[in-house]
């Protein structure tokens, strides 16, 4: 059900206990959750806030959403025990709306990663096939929306987390304006590139999610003064004359046909609906820079917001005879393998005979690449692409060859997004060799109206609103 | 210039307060050399000219605000997620013998 059926349909206590029930009953074989909530003094608190957009609606949070006296891991062995003293900015618009949480999600560790496999608690499996991945690092979250748990699941996006897991987990995967939503509270990666998004099982929700979570908080020096529109009365699905770009570098670097048959039929039907739909190409070389810039930007910057994790002040402290070795045993055994070498490589483009030639390149990398699809979003509405080659892979299979372009860009292009800051969203487009697969859109700065009528367009064109694949 | 094997980044490592074991080690010596020609590709890009891009925005959002207190926390708050604490204080072996 979307959040407007359940409203109508449905008593608040019915709809937090079915979605705690399938939560938990879904547990054991996708591994979602790292923390069920009580609900019952959320729901007790309910009074008053009868009218707001999710009144008595479950959510989940990702785990690097701080929550006042519950535990919140980042999914990292190193917050096993840290327990937040104040609420992240998002929490509290949620309560305020009426929202209900029953969940802390999985997720890669730090958000460092793109297939949760990496999570303290372990793999998160794909509800659609329970041999594959959910995709990350927001896997949890999406797992928990794809399941039927709960309508809304808060994610968050520093490369592709929320719309790459989106795609192989069948939902809609929204990442907002950079600076539309607040990020107080959340436990940082990369702040250039951090957002805080959510995922939905059809647009109308994503559109309510908006609403409630957007808006100013000066807690968040990068939190934008722009009103917050009624997203909700900008879905009228109507596309007539609307400018839909394809990025035909993607497209060109996808050798899955059935991805592609599925992609040029729905851009047929958006040309049937009235929409202007051309292809646009970007600098190669630029787009084949794209993952070393962002691995270079995201590692550099995460090496230093997670200095501050030393196990002294807070989280998991293991022994040690000075506070140096208290230090470096903690980290040690805090951190996983995958984030101990991306902070060794984080490091390494930050030292002074390498920060010109690596770090300071990739900032200015990084500008080119913008101005690129800036020039394009100046004439189209949107900018498309399918958010992934293939639907998920297996969770056994991480051997993609990390030099092709398929890897390079088809794989990676909708960091484009966070480099840009503009608004973009996956929503479900169809099935590849069996696996759901979505199609990625990106809009102009704080486009979101223009940017979710087009997705409600597309979400009536392929049928797949409220798409669930219940799991037992 | 230094060779980038594994004693070279469990070196690293310890200037980053943490340590890689043999094998994790190793993997970054073979990783570096996919990361070495992912990178090439950046360092192929002239920009020559271009400002770097901090944060995707230049537009005005951050401020200076008067200096009034706010947003305070209680010193037992404070210490609640530390392992050891005493009198109000973060506690650490002794620095000074």
């Amino acid at each position: 059900m979307t959040i407007k059926e359940m409203m109508e349909k449905t008593t608040v206590q019915q709809r937090v206990d079915e979605a705690l029930e399938i939560a938990k009953n879904s547990q054991e074989k996708l591994n979602a959750v790292v923390t069920f909530i009580d609900p019952s003094e959320q729901i007790k608190n309910l009074e008053g806030k009868e009218n707001g957009l999710l009144y008595g609606i479950p959510v989940a949070l990702k785990d690097n959403v701080c929550t006042k006296g519950i535990k919140t891991t980042a999914s990292s062995r190193i917050l096993e025990n840290y327990v937040p003293i104040y609420n992240a900015h998002i929490v509290d618009k949620l309560e305020d709306a009426g929202a209900v949480m029953i969940a802390k999600a999985s997720m890669d560790e730090l958000a460092m990663g793109g297939t949760n496999l990496t999570a303290a608690t372990g793999p998160v499996h794909n509800p659609y096939d329970l041999d594959r991945i959910s995709g990350g690092s927001s896997g949890g979250s999406a797992a928990l929306v794809a399941c039927g748990a709960v309508p809304l699941a808060i994610g968050s996006d520093t490369g592709d987390s929320i719309r790459k897991p989106a795609s192989f987990c069948n939902v809609v995967g929204m990442k907002p304006t950079y600076g539309r939503i607040s990020r107080y509270g959340i436990i940082p990666y990369a702040s250039s590139l951090d957002h805080v998004g959510y995922f939905t099982r059809s647009v109308e929700d994503a559109a309510i999610a908006l609403e409630v979570l957007a808006g100013r908080d000066d807690r968040d020096m990068t939190s934008s003064y722009r009103e917050v529109p009624h997203y909700i009365d900008a879905l009228s699905g109507d596309i007539q004359g609307k400018k839909i770009a394809i990025l035909k570098n993607v497209t060109n670097a996808i050798d899955n046909q059935e991805t592609l048959t599925v992609f040029n039929q729905l851009m047929d039907e958006l040309k049937a609906k009235g929409a202007e739909v051309y292809e646009v190409e970007l600098d190669e070389n630029l787009l084949k820079a794209m993952l070393p810039t962002y691995y270079l930007i995201a590692n550099c910057e995460a090496t230093a917001n997670h200095s501050n994790l030393d196990g002294i002040r807070f989280g998991v402290q293991k022994e040690g005879a000075t506070a140096e070795e208290i230090m470096i045993n903690s980290r040690t055994a805090g951190f996983g393998s995958l984030i101990r070498k991306r902070f060794v490589i984080g490091s390494y483009g930050l030292f002074v005979e390498n920060q010109d030639r690596l770090f300071r390149q990739a900032q200015r990398v990084r500008r080119l690449i913008v101005e690129e699809v800036k020039k394009v979003l100046q004439d189209a509405d949107v900018l498309v692409a399918p958010a992934s080659a293939n639907g998920a892979p297996r969770l056994d299979d991480q051997s993609a060859d990390q030099l092709t372009d398929t890897y390079l860009i088809a794989e990676n292009h909708m960091v484009l997004g966070n480099f840009t800051g503009y608004p973009s969203c996956t929503v479900p487009m169809g099935i590849t060799k069996g696996l759901p697969i979505g199609i990625n859109l990106t809009a102009k700065a704080f486009d979101e109206e223009n940017l979710l009528n087009i997705c409600y367009a597309i979400e009536n064109i392929t049928g797949l609103k409220d798409a669930k694949k219940e799991v037992k | 210039m230094e060779k980038k094997d594994a004693a070279y980044f469990k070196k690293l490592a310890h200037n980053l307060m943490f340590e890689l074991n043999d094998q994790e080690a190793q993997e970054l010596v073979e990783e570096f050399e996919t990361l070495t020609k992912q990178l090439a590709l950046l360092e192929a890009i002239d920009t020559t000219g271009v400002e770097e891009m901090i944060y995707p925005f230049e537009e005005e959002t951050s401020f200076i605000r008067e200096d009034v207190v706010s947003n305070v926390i209680s010193q037992k708050e404070a210490l609640a997620n530390a392992s050891k604490s005493k009198q109000g204080h973060f506690v650490v072996p002794k620095v000074v013998k």
